[in-house]
């Protein structure tokens, strides 16, 4: 029910939009949706809850997609709005291409794919451009294997093209933590297994981080299926991934991503420029799949976890 | 670009094995991963449920019952060469190493003949039970090579309920490494006394993302003392994983088994010295989805082949002595299983199963025999409160031989506080005949005159049946890292199966015959005790007790005083594993029974104890990995085995195993 009105309330959103099209632009706040599936409309949602709490009026803000976007940047129709949010890569990727005259926030996006974005279109971050993650800092991530698995030594990573390059500051921040990194590199789909051999044995956690080419819904069977054989718990980066059998996962939700890009938004409106550097989420879940680390022998608590890692962090 | 990634690459094994792997590729619609840059799509996508409800396994403290789960360090360290060797470890079971029969036999609670009929055996699922006269699991234990094994789950006490007849005593439920695991090359001998020559070579590939995986053995040695030794088994199994979508897996699964063996003495004219053949070929298909994590079924098919021939002249009359025959089974088997939330799961399905057996010697007729049983099935698993889960359960079983059958199980697990579980629990089990305890009709005739006839069943026969009571204690305590299974039972056998003799008329045959019939006769009931410790006390170690105490009681007067001998009144094993400095491992098990019977002479009774030990030492030669060892079996000498005629020598050989 939740989810259906979620879809109305987009659809609303989208039509208003469209019925604006013909019009130029005269919301402060242009947002830019790569998809209309239900995580974007969560994030859109949430996004203008914040902005309404902050005083905002709905008409202030105009929701399109990237080709829209696009179309009225050609017909030189994008008005004066004070701020642009791109909620995922092609949506940031579509507010790097015209020249929107007006800060940029990026959200709902990886660090990985805004720093390619960047250099792909030759500019930096600044405060007229800046981003706030979707993905975990390797330092939370650590964080939460410390917390929920505190005899683990051993931390096993399979890393593919996107990953790879995060293995030197994870070795850092695993080391401080006094956990050793068992890293392996998947560089095809034959050599998923040879690789996930070389992670599990020995390993007390294997940590997964998104790549595309070892953790995808083709894969995902094999690997989960490996690590539970082998008793290692996998700790994901999604919720849908707890769903499929990982012992657990940490990750923002699209409504944590909104409220935050809300908030950053509003304190954008007041002063004219976003954060000189891109942000991390500011807050976070913590999944738990309760019959797979029942089955494993854990007896983990996702709702103590999110606690102690946010007083880790001093957060509120 | 330079990966920053030291660790060691490894090429895939795909163009070894290419050749055997080529028919399956059409098999093998796996669809390689759309490869692109990192995005929120990775972070946002839905994912098909993997680990859900039936690739859950139960805890040990949650199990209906008794598990003693063996695993592949258990194997390595035991020095055994093939299933039934492990099993001799096990609290309960007595073995044989002996292929006087059919093959080395195993029984739980009691040797009561030379074949083991009174436990299920599944390999991955598939029933090994093999029709061939009186119905034996043996063969089938002998299917697999250990290095196939991941684990072997024995559950000791009655499992009809989810297993159906014949899982009257118990089960062992062997599950082989998954083809992902297994990947590469591994290779192994054994070379020692008694003829010992054991070789074995294991594939592992990948065929679009689905592994595969063919492994072939043979294990030879001279057999027993006193036997027409030169025993030869040699097996071939295949298996492949395939991912046939994101939320379903098929699996594959064939293989090949041939066991030579020779039997009989040179003295016997009625066993006379003779080689036998068996034959045995499977192929099986199992289908698995996932509806979601709480949902999910299975669809299987497993058809498998029988051969055996075991035939010799008959030096007093020219009449063969001849058992040989052919038989085949085929089973279709769904399985659904539900969660409805966290404190009730259950399970249902049902089974369709055929089992054919022709031998014109054994039946006096070049038909088939065949049998057909349809089951149905369910088994809840309800956590009635924080501390306490019911597991019930109940199978439907209709046999076209037999009749009807149902048999249910209760059993209520209590954890009294953490780490410590109580267990009580009722189950009725039955044991259909045998065909061969059905219409089992030997008769030697020249020409066209009847001779004699030594087997004639009457067919009046029903099924056998066995009410379980038990009471069980579970504890998990960090103190030496311990494991305690106790297990108190009272086994009630009732219409126990056995032989009768009986006069066929005056004139009926040339010499005057005294056929075997087979009935419902004694009444009675096993009792006792069984406690096996698991512990880890000290860095490098692994130490495991069984003390076992039992007691044959006849409930019924009788005739048969010599079952009372079928257990042994106390039995123990002490298992000890040590890693030492530089790669060394020593392992010593002990066995010991008291006064029991052997499996072909009742009237014995005498004690038997073996002790093995072993030394290996890890190699390491660049990218290959192995073992070098010395096994010692059965260091205290010649011990019975079988029967009096027969002996287990001492017998040592040296290990050599290499992996990729």
């Amino acid at each position: 029910m939740r989810r259906l009105l979620r879809h109305l309330i987009l659809c609303c959103l989208l039509g208003m939009a469209l019925a604006a099209s013909a019009q130029p632009l005269s919301a402060q706040v242009v947002l830019v949706s790569s998809e209309s599936a239900p995580a974007y409309a969560e994030t859109t949602r949430s996004l203008l809850d914040a902005l309404q709490r902050s005083g905002l009026s709905a008409g202030a803000v105009d929701v399109l997609s990237p080709d829209e976007l696009t179309r009225r940047a050609d017909a030189g129709r994008l008005g004066p709005a004070r701020i642009f949010v791109g909620l995922g890569v092609r949506a940031t990727q579509s507010l790097l291409a015209v020249d929107v005259n007006a800060p940029v926030l990026s959200t709902l996006i990886p660090r990985r794919s805004f720093e390619q974005l960047l250099r792909a279109s030759g500019r930096k971050a600044s405060d007229q451009l800046s981003a706030i993650y979707l993905d975990q800092s390797l330092r939370r991530q650590i964080a939460l294997v410390r917390l929920a698995l505190p005899q683990a030594q051993q931390i096993g990573v399979l890393l593919g093209p996107d990953s790879v390059a995060k293995l030197p500051e994870l070795r850092t921040q695993a080391q401080g933590a006094a956990l050793l990194v068992r890293p392996a590199e998947v560089v095809s789909d034959q050599a998923l297994f040879p690789a996930l051999r070389e992670v599990l044995d020995g390993s007390d956690v294997f940590l997964a981080l998104a790549d595309p080419v070892v953790f995808n819904s083709t894969s995902i069977q094999n690997i989960l299926l490996s690590s539970f054989r082998a008793r290692v718990p996998m700790m994901a980066f999604s919720t849908a991934y707890v769903r499929a059998g990982a012992s657990l996962a940490l990750y923002s939700s699209p409504t944590q991503v909104g409220k935050q890009a809300g908030l950053v938004v509003m304190a954008a409106l007041r002063s004219g420029h976003l954060p000189e550097q891109p942000i991390e989420p500011d807050d976070f879940l913590v999944d738990v799949n309760p019959n797979v680390t029942r089955a494993l022998g854990l007896t983990l608590d996702g709702v103590e976890l999110r606690q102690a890692l946010r007083r880790l962090e001093r957060l509120p | 670009m330079k990966s920053p990634l030291n660790a060691t690459r490894r090429d895939s094994t795909g163009h070894r094995a290419s050749a055997v792997a080529l028919c399956l590729v059409l098999l093998c619609p796996t669809v390689g991963a759309q490869v692109t840059a990192v995005s929120e799509r990775d972070y946002l996508a839905d994912m098909p449920v993997v680990l859900s409800v039936s690739r859950l396994p139960q805890r040990l403290d949650e199990t209906p019952g008794a598990m003693t789960i063996i695993d592949r360090e258990f194997i390595r360290q035991s020095g055994a060469r093939d299933v039934v060797d492990v099993l001799r470890l096990v609290p309960g079971f007595q073995t044989s190493t002996s292929f006087e029969s059919d093959a080395p036999q195993a029984n739980y609670h009691g040797s009561f003949s030379v074949y083991s009929a009174r436990i299920q055996v599944l390999i991955d699922g598939r029933s090994v039970y093999s029709t061939y006269l009186f119905g034996s699991v043996a063969p089938g234990l002998m299917s697999v090579t250990l290095d196939d094994i991941e684990r072997i789950e024995v559950f000791r006490g009655s499992n009809s309920a989810v297993y159906g007849a014949r899982a009257m005593l118990g089960v062992v439920n062997i599950v082989t490494r998954s083809a992902a695991d297994s990947l590469g090359i591994r290779a192994g001998v054994n070379h020692g006394e008694n003829g010992i020559q054991d070789a074995q070579l294991s594939l592992g590939w990948q065929v679009m993302g689905s592994p595969m995986r063919l492994s072939v053995d043979q294990r030879g040695d001279d057999g027993l003392t006193g036997s027409n030794g030169h025993n030869r088994v040699q097996r071939a199994n295949f298996r492949a994983e395939l991912a046939v979508a994101a939320d379903a897996q098929l699996e594959v699964r064939a293989g090949w088994l041939g066991i030579d063996a020779g039997r009989g003495f040179a003295t016997n004219a009625n066993a006379p010295l003779r080689d036998t053949v068996y034959g045995s070929s499977f192929v099986q298909f199992d289908w698995k989805k996932s509806v979601g994590s709480s949902h999910d079924y299975a669809v299987g098919f497993a058809h498998m082949q029988e051969s055996f021939v075991d035939v010799a002249p008959y030096a007093l009359a020219p009449v063969a002595l001849d058992y040989s025959g052919v038989a085949s089974n085929d089973s279709l088997k769904f399985e659904s299983v539900h969660r409805l939330d966290s404190d009730l799961r259950y399970v249902w399905g049902a089974e369709w199963r055929r089992e054919s057996v022709t031998s014109q010697p054994l039946y006096n007729t070049g038909s088939a025999i065949v049998t057909d049983f349809t089951r149905l099935f369910t088994n809840v698993e309800w956590r009635l409160a924080k501390d306490v889960l019911l597991n019930a359960g109940g199978m439907a079983e209709r046999s076209s031989a037999s009749g009807s059958t149902f048999a249910p199980r209760m059993m209520l697990n209590w954890q009294a506080t953490a780490g410590h579980t109580l267990r009580a629990g009722v189950a009725k089990a039955f044991r259909p005949p045998s065909v061969f305890e059905k219409q089992g009709d030997i008769r030697y005739s020249v020409a066209n005159q009847l001779l004699l006839v030594t087997t004639l069943a009457r067919g009046r026969v029903e099924p056998e049946s066995v009410l379980t009571r038990e009471l069980g204690y579970l504890a998990e305590v960090g103190l030496f890292n311990s494991r305690l299974d106790v297990r108190v039972f009272d086994e009630a056998i009732g219409g126990f199966i056995q032989s009768q003799k009986y006069a066929l008329p005056a004139g009926t045959s040339l010499y005057p015959s005294e056929p075997r019939d087979y009935i419902n006769g004694e009444s009675l009931s096993i009792r006792g005790l069984e406690a096996q410790w698991q512990s880890r006390p000290w860095l490098g170690s692994r130490l495991a007790l069984n003390l076992e105490r039992s007691q044959m009681v006849l409930t019924a007067p009788g005739l048969d005083l010599d079952l009372l001998s079928a257990v042994p009144r106390t039995a123990y094993t002490v298992s000890l594993r040590q890693q030492l400095p530089a790669g060394w491992e020593f392992a010593v098990n002990h066995r010991y029974l008291d006064s029991v019977t052997l499996p072909s002479t009742s009237s014995y009774r005498g004690s038997l104890s073996r002790t093995d030990w072993r030394v290996a030492k890890t190699l390491r030669w660049g990218q290959y990995r192995g073992e070098i060892a010395l096994t010692v079996q059965n260091a205290g000498g010649d011990l019975l085995d079988y029967g009096t005629d027969f002996s287990f020598p001492r017998q040592a050989f040296v290990t050599l195993r290499l992996q990729d």
